[in-house]
């Protein structure tokens, strides 16, 4: 069965979400096997909430409680180090993710290449060695670790705080919201006659179906990864 | 290869919940598969979200949405007949399912055997033909399309107001609850080193992966996909 075109998938994601690691690493994982041109769309998730009328899901005592045994067991699944905050309402909240993802989306639009190895080195320091993602300092060294050029992080780290590169944040959190997000990680896949929505990095089976492919779990080639 | 003793799978349900309704009958297909004891628990899932604190995904408008696109997805993934409740505040909320958990708990201390089949009918009428689940008549013709004989349909109705049975459904409520619940469906797996649970209906990879056994996908006799 020979389709021409690639399904556009894009995944609205931020880096204070873990869910959204999940989800991220398992659509990375599938661009060898799925016919799929994924695009990585960095929003502002506490934007989303505010507009949606939603809270997270920590907000909700015994759902807080339950999420960090979710995490661990997905992570697990997922094949991913995740270690949880110690102090989620400090790191999640106080601080937040503005400046990592305003960071993101100057890579974004500087060295588009790079958005791919940032996002997953900002999350590494967030959610798995338990480190900062606020401090200039902070995204100059997930930067780094992503292999890019020096001279390229400085001028994303001057560009993160321009008008311009704030509105596109803005624009892009907007864009899901229009989709109909609430929360993240958000994928919209493109295919037959519009848009459609999934939330979540447990709709895998889901969006194969969509997609005409196949979801053979959250580690399709072993051996390679 | 020995026998070992089947896990313990409590499942907390209420018909209410179209989501918990998917787990239910991927649990009752499984059961000649996996080596477990599925224990039904009817709850009510109103009282749950009362002493939790948690509200209906519905209260967030794009959230409404988001459902009913996803319950027809998962329904068509499930292959369960499911049909969108077209007056949902009224059937889900100011209806509810406070009687025919009452019933169902009736059922489950008298008469069962018949807990599976009952529960089913349920599920049918409030979320696939768009019947109701309050009235005496309803909570009858479920029992009796499963197959319940007259007497017994008679004798768990009557008993459905007695003090055992509403303290049955608050105790097993109260139960979840003591486990973490705050929603349903709720599983709780009872491994050697304890008991761990689950809630929704999309967490069957990481159950299969506690149980230590294999997820075959929603039709564990097909040779389908995941």
């Amino acid at each position: 069965m020979a389709a021409l075109m690639r399904t556009k998938v894009e995944l609205f994601y931020d880096v204070v979400s873990p869910y959204s690691w999940f989800g991220f690493e398992a659509l990375c994982r599938y661009r060898p096997h799925w016919k799929m041109d994924l695009i990585l769309r960095p929003v502002f998730l506490g934007g989303i909430m505010k507009e949606a009328g939603n809270r997270p899901p920590m907000m909700v005592p015994s759902k807080g409680l339950y999420m960090q045994k979710d995490l661990l067991r997905n992570a697990a699944y997922f094949g991913i180090p995740l270690k949880l905050i110690e102090d989620p309402f400090h790191v999640m909240i106080e601080k937040g993710s503005l400046r990592a993802q305003r960071f993101i989306t100057a890579v974004a639009h500087e060295r588009p290449e790079y958005i791919e190895g940032v996002s997953r080195e900002l999350w590494k320091r967030i959610w798995s060695t338990g480190e900062d993602i606020v401090e200039t300092e902070s995204l100059h060294i997930a930067a780094k670790a992503a292999n890019m050029e020096d001279s390229d992080i400085l001028k994303c780290l001057k560009l993160m705080n321009d008008s311009n590169i704030k509105q596109a944040l803005i624009k892009s959190t907007e864009d899901a919201i229009e989709y109909g997000a609430f929360g993240a990680p958000t994928v919209i896949v493109h295919s037959k006659d519009q848009p459609e929505m999934f939330f979540g990095s447990d709709r895998f089976p889901l969006i194969a179906q969509m997609l005409n492919e196949e979801w053979k779990g959250p580690l399709p080639d072993p051996i390679k990864n | 290869m020995a026998a070992t003793t089947p896990t313990k799978v409590e499942f907390y349900f209420d018909v209410v919940s179209p989501y918990t309704w998917f787990c239910f009958e991927v649990l009752c297909r499984y059961r000649p598969y996996w080596n477990m004891d599925l224990v039904l628990r009817p709850f009510f899932l109103g009282g749950v979200m009362k002493t939790t604190g948690n509200k209906p995904p519905m209260t967030v408008a794009s959230k409404g949405f988001y459902m009913q696109k996803d319950l027809i997805r998962n329904a068509a993934y499930f292959g369960i007949d499911i049909k969108l409740i077209e007056d949902p505040y009224n059937v889900l909320v100011q209806k509810g399912s406070l009687r025919a958990m009452k019933f169902l708990t009736s059922i489950n201390l008298h008469c069962p055997m018949y807990l599976e089949n009952v529960s089913r009918e349920l599920w049918r009428r409030i979320w696939s033909k768009g019947e109701d689940i309050t009235e005496e008549n309803s909570l009858k013709e479920a029992a009796k399309t499963a197959q319940m004989n007259e007497s017994d349909i008679e004798k768990c109705f009557k008993k459905m107001d007695d003090t055992e049975t509403k303290e049955a459904l608050k105790r097993t409520t109260q139960e979840a609850v003591d486990y973490g619940a705050f929603g349903a469906p709720t599983v709780v797996v009872h491994t050697k080193e304890g008991q761990e649970m689950f809630f929704g209906s999309d967490r069957f990879p990481l159950i299969a992966q506690l149980m230590k056994e294999v997820w075959k996908g929603p039709f564990p006799d097909k040779n389908s996909k995941l």
